[in-house]
C-alpha cells in the first residue's frame, strides 16, 4: 500500500479511523520504547514503517515531517567532537583542571563538574561523559578515593550544562529547530539560571560527600605528576579542531545577521574539519580517517529521532495533537501561568523516569497547537524555557532519566563501582526537585 | 591435510588451582603467551592470556573501550609496573581464565585454521568434537614452520 513520492495519502488500511489506528500505534511504540526491551531506533523506525504501511500517511509526507535541522546539527557536531577527540584536548582539560586546585579531592570534584558541564553545553551529554569519565576514574584510582561522589555530580553537571545551551541536549535542539529560537536565545535566557542550579547543586553534594573526602599526600602527589601537555596527542590536529569549533559557535551565535540554519553550520564545520585533518593524506589514510568519524556517529540515536518525528507527525496528522491540547488547556483553565508552570513540573517529573525525547517531540506540536489560545507564538516564549528546563534537569531524577545517566553507571560498573537505583534516586530526586524549583521561581520572576 | 599435521601434542598447560607465578614461568620457560587451562579430565576450560595479565598493570579505567586511549600523560615507573606484577603472582590462574571464542578440532581443514590465525588468533586450542579433551595447541609458529618447512611438523 505504498502512494509513489508526491502522490496522495493511501486510505488507511480496512477503513479504520486514521485518528484510532496513529494513537494505537503511537501508543505501542512509546510503551515498547519505555520498556527497553528493543533498541529504541528499531521500535521508532517500525511504529514510524506502521504509519506509512497503514496508510496514515504516505511517504512523501513522512519525510517532510522529519527534522533534518536537529538531525543535521547532531550528526554535525557528532562528527567534530569524532575528530576533536582524536587530539587528547578532552583529557588535556580534564587533568589540566584536576592540578589546577592540586589534586585535593573535593577541589577535583568541582573542577571536574564544571569541566563536564562546560563541555556539555557545546556537546552531546553521553560524548562528555565518555570523554570525562574515564579521566575521573584515572583521577579517583589514583587518589584511592571512592569514584561514586564523583560520577554522581558528574551525571548532574551534564545534564545542568547540556540544558545552558541550544546544542546541549537533544529536547533543545528539537525546540530550538521547531520556534526558530537561536542559540543566542538559549544562552541568554537558560544560562543565567543554569549557573545558580549548578551551584545550587555542589552545595548539598559538598554536605554529602564533599567534606568527607580524603587522599594522602603521596596519592595526591601522583596525581599531580601527571603531564597533561603528553595528552595532546595530535598538536595540528587540536589546533585545526579549536579553529573548527570557535568558528562553528559563532555561527550559532550569528544565526540571525546570516540566516544560516546550525544544521548547515555544523555539517559544513564537520566536513571543514574532516578536510583539513585529511590534507595532504594518501587515500587510505583518508578513507580510516572519515570512516571512524562516519561509523563512530550515534546512529541509533539519529534513527530514532527519524522515527520520532513521523510517528509525532502521524498523531499530528490524525489530530491526536488538537485533542490533547484542548484537554489539557481545560485542565489550566487557559490560564497562560498555570499552563507554564504546569508544563515546567510534569516535564520535569516525567522525564525523571521516561526518555525526555520522545516526551518533548510531542510536546512541541502540542505547545504549538495551544498557541492560538495562550497569545499567539511570540507569547510561548516562557513556555519553551519551561518545557526545557523541565525536561533537560528532570533527567536528573533517575538513574534512568537521561542517556547520561546509564552510560556514567555503566563505565562505573565496568570499573568496579555499582550505582543502584534506589541509593541513586535518594540523593538525586531530592536535588532535582531543587533544581525545578529554583527553575520554577526563575520563570515566575523572569517571565510570568 | 587436516590439522593434525600441525598442531602440536607436546605442550604446556595449566591447571586452575596453579598460580600466576607458575603460569609466568610457564611462558618464559616456553616463550609462548598464551597458555591453555584444563580440568582433572583434561577437558578445555579456557586460556591464560598475557594481556590478561597486563590489564591488571593498568589503571582500569584504561580498559573502559572508550575514553583513555592514550597513558603516555601517567608518570607510573617500571618500578611501579614491576610491584604491581609481583603483587598479582600469587593469584590463582583460575581468575585470569578467559572463554575460548575459537577451537579446532583435529579434523579441521587447514584453511580454517589459516584463517583463524589471519584474524588475529595467537594460540588455538584442538579439541576433540565430543569430549571437549583438548588433544593440542596450534600456532602461528606452527603453522609457519609446516608450510615453511614443507615436509609437515
Amino acid at each position: 500500500m505504498t502512494a509513489p513520492a508526491g502522490g496522495h495519502a493511501a486510505s488507511v488500511i480496512f477503513g479504520l479511523s486514521p485518528l484510532w489506528v496513529a494513537t494505537a500505534l503511537f501508543i505501542v511504540t512509546y510503551v515498547v520504547i519505555m520498556a527497553d526491551k528493543l533498541n529504541r531506533a528499531i521500535v521508532a523506525l517500525l511504529g514510524a514503517g506502521l504509519l506509512i504501511i497503514t496508510g496514515v500517511m504516505n511517504q512523501e509526507e513522512a519525510m517532510g515531517a522529519v527534522d533534518w535541522n536537529t538531525l543535521g546539527l547532531l550528526l554535525g557536531m557528532m562528527l567534530i567532537v569524532n575528530v576533536t577527540r582524536r587530539s587528547g584536548l578532552f583529557q588535556y582539560v580534564a587533568i589540566w583542571s584536576a592540578k589546577k586546585v592540586d589534586a585535593r579531592p573535593w577541589g577535583i570534584m568541582i573542577m571536574m563538574s564544571t569541566v563536564t558541564a562546560v563541555f556539555s553545553a557545546f556537546l552531546d551529554n553521553v560524548t562528555t561523559v565518555l570523554l570525562t569519565v574515564p579521566v575521573t576514574l584515572l583521577i579517583t584510582d589514583e587518589l584511592q578515593v571512592k569514584p561514586y561522589p564523583y560520577l554522581f555530580a558528574q551525571i548532574f553537571a551534564s545534564n545542568i550544562g547540556g540544558t545552558a545551551t541550544l546544542i546541549g541536549d537533544p529536547p533543545n535542539i528539537m525546540i530550538g529547530s521547531a520556534t526558530g529560537l537561536t542559540f543566542n536565545d538559549f544562552a541568554i535566557h537558560l544560562t543565567p539560571i543554569i549557573i545558580v542550579v549548578f551551584v545550587a547543586t555542589m552545595i548539598p553534594l559538598y554536605y554529602v560527600w564533599g567534606r568527607h573526602l580524603r587522599a594522602t599526600e603521596e596519592n595526591r602527589r601522583h596525581v599531580m605528576s601527571f603531564n597533561e601537555n603528553e595528552a595532546i596527542t595530535d598538536p595540528r590536529l587540536l589546533k585545526q579542531s579549536l579553529a573548527v569549533i570557535v568558528l562553528v559557535i559563532a555561527g550559532f551565535m550569528l544565526q540571525r545577521q546570516t540566516g544560516i540554519e546550525p544544521a548547515t553550520t555544523a555539517i559544513f564545520g564537520a566536513a571543514i574539519l574532516l578536510l583539513l585533518d585529511n590534507l595532504g593524506k594518501d587515500s587510505e589514510t583518508q578513507s580510516k580517517n572519515v570512516h571512524g568519524a562516519l561509523s563512530e556517529a550515534e546512529w541509533i540515536t539519529l534513527m530514532f529521532f527519524l522515527g520520532l518525528f513521523i510517528l509525532v507527525f502521524g498523531i499530528q496528522k490524525a489530530g491526536l495533537i488538537n485533542l490533547l491540547a484542548d484537554a489539557l488547556l481545560k485542565a489550566t483553565g487557559g490560564d497562560f501561568n498555570v499552563t507554564a508552570l504546569a508544563i515546567l513540573w510534569a516535564s520535569a517529573i516525567l522525564s525523571a523516569f521516561i526518555d525526555n525525547i520522545p516526551f518533548v517531540a510531542t510536546m512541541i506540536p502540542l505547545i504549538k497547537a495551544m498557541g492560538p489560545s495562550l497569545g499567539g507564538d511570540a507569547a510561548l516564549l516562557p513556555i519553551w524555557w519551561a518545557l526545557s528546563l523541565g525536561a533537560c534537569l528532570g533527567g536528573n531524577g533517575t538513574l534512568i532519566g537521561a542517556s547520561a545517566n546509564l552510560v556514567v553507571a555503566g563505565l562505573a560498573e565496568r570499573a568496579g563501582t555499582t550505582f543502584r537505583f534506589v541509593e541513586f534516586m535518594k540523593v538525586a530526586f531530592p536535588l532535582m526537585l531543587l533544581s525545578i524549583i529554583l527553575a520554577h521561581a526563575y520563570i515566575q520572576l523572569r517571565y510570568l | 591435510m587436516s590439522s593434525n599435521a600441525i598442531y602440536q601434542t607436546d605442550f604446556p598447560r595449566l591447571t586452575e588451582t596453579q598460580t600466576v607465578g607458575i603460569a609466568l614461568e610457564q611462558m618464559l620457560g616456553n616463550r609462548i603467551s598464551d597458555l591453555p587451562v584444563v580440568d582433572a579430565s583434561g577437558a578445555l576450560l579456557g586460556m591464560f592470556k598475557l594481556e590478561k595479565l597486563y590489564a591488571k598493570l593498568l589503571p582500569r579505567a584504561a580498559l573502559l573501550g572508550k575514553g583513555l586511549h592514550d597513558l603516555s600523560f601517567v608518570s607510573d615507573t617500571l618500578e611501579e609496573l614491576r610491584g604491581r606484577m609481583h603483587a598479582i603472582e600469587g593469584d590463582l590462574v583460575r581468575d585470569y581464565v578467559d572463554k575460548v571464542d575459537e577451537v579446532v578440532h583435529p579434523d579441521t581443514p587447514p584453511v580454517e585454521i589459516v584463517l583463524l590465525l589471519h584474524n588475529g588468533a595467537n594460540n588455538v586450542p584442538v579439541v576433540e568434537r565430543d569430549s571437549g579433551r583438548l588433544v593440542g595447541m596450534v600456532s602461528s609458529r606452527d603453522l609457519l614452520a609446516t608450510l615453511h618447512g614443507g615436509a609437515g611438523k
